[in-house]
């Protein structure tokens, strides 16, 4: 992650709305152009590609805001804000960003493909959780076993379009070296 | 990939193999029975014979028919009605609707609540 000092404030804040923004767009574009995976709730994560962009190149800081943010405006354009579906966005969005945070304070030994792959198995983990809670449940958890196997090439594609771009774009690979 | 993703996605897969045993002892074998659950409670229901059956959920009803030993949701007062694009319920995979907070299970059906004729 690069150094939140090395970086202005307005560098931040137009980088976090650049991210934020993409993070909604992807998500939106998931939810309406592609198929539904065959266990309920589990998706692809495109928007997840934003968000481990934003973690490694401003620090998890800048990555909590873009995922809040993008929670907060899908809830909006869905009508969804403060509703079941909102709590099981949240729940999913912050414990793969809690995985995530955690992987990345951890140093080298884990690459952005590392910090998807457990952030796409936590996202599913935090969901099915609070799905069990609100069914008074705990029949969401039976799909644990194929969303967590699931969640594995979903975060490793993620995690490798991460890399691919931050390696591609000059500009991504300055801010987030050796990523 | 480093070796410290490897092991992350190799941990993830155990993770999940482990879970299997706890999320099969979780749902018995199918039944002849379907455990219909919603914010006000739950309701076993025969799937022997075929019937539509309405749970309220927080942000509305969902739907479900059962019909030739199957349950399935067929209509959702929710965004997305992933519980209906699902089908039917099999053993280990439910069908929830998790915004409504409702979902419908296989069991063996000892006691029903409700059967439809």
């Amino acid at each position: 992650m690069r150094s939140p000092a090395r970086q202005s404030s307005a560098h931040r804040l137009a980088a976090g709305a650049l991210l934020l923004a993409c993070a909604a767009l992807l998500g939106y574009l998931e939810s309406v152009l592609l198929p539904p995976l065959p266990v309920p709730g589990l998706r692809l994560g495109l928007a997840n590609i934003a968000i481990v962009l934003a973690l490694a190149m401003h620090g998890p800081r800048v990555a909590a805001v873009v995922s809040l943010g993008r929670v907060l405006v899908v809830a909006l354009a869905t009508g969804t804000l403060g509703g079941p579906a909102f709590l099981l966005s949240l729940a999913g969005a912050y414990a793969a960003l809690a995985a995530m945070v955690l992987l990345a304070c951890a140093g080298p030994t884990f690459s952005v493909v590392g910090w998807s792959v457990l952030g796409s198995a936590a996202h599913v983990t935090g969901q099915l959780l609070v799905a069990s809670l609100l069914v008074s449940s705990s029949a969401p958890l039976a799909l644990l076993p194929v969303s967590l196997g699931l969640s594995v090439p979903l975060g490793l594609a993620v995690g490798s379009t991460v890399r691919l771009l931050l390696s591609r774009i000059p500009d991504l690979s300055l801010s987030a070296a050796g990523r | 990939m480093t070796r410290g993703d490897v092991l992350v996605a190799i941990a993830v897969v155990a993770v999940a193999l482990l879970t299997v045993p706890s999320a099969v002892a979780m749902l018995a074998p199918a039944g002849d029975a379907a455990v219909l659950r919603g914010p006000a409670g739950s309701t076993t229901v025969s799937t022997t014979s075929p019937g539509t059956y309405v749970v309220e959920g927080h942000a509305g009803r969902v739907v479900f028919r059962v019909v030739g030993g199957q349950v399935m949701a067929t209509a959702a007062d929710c965004p997305d009605r992933l519980c209906v694009r699902m089908g039917a319920a099999a053993p280990g995979r439910p069908v929830v609707c998790a915004p409504n907070g409702v979902s419908a299970t296989l069991e063996r059906g000892e006691e029903l609540d409700a059967v439809s004729r």
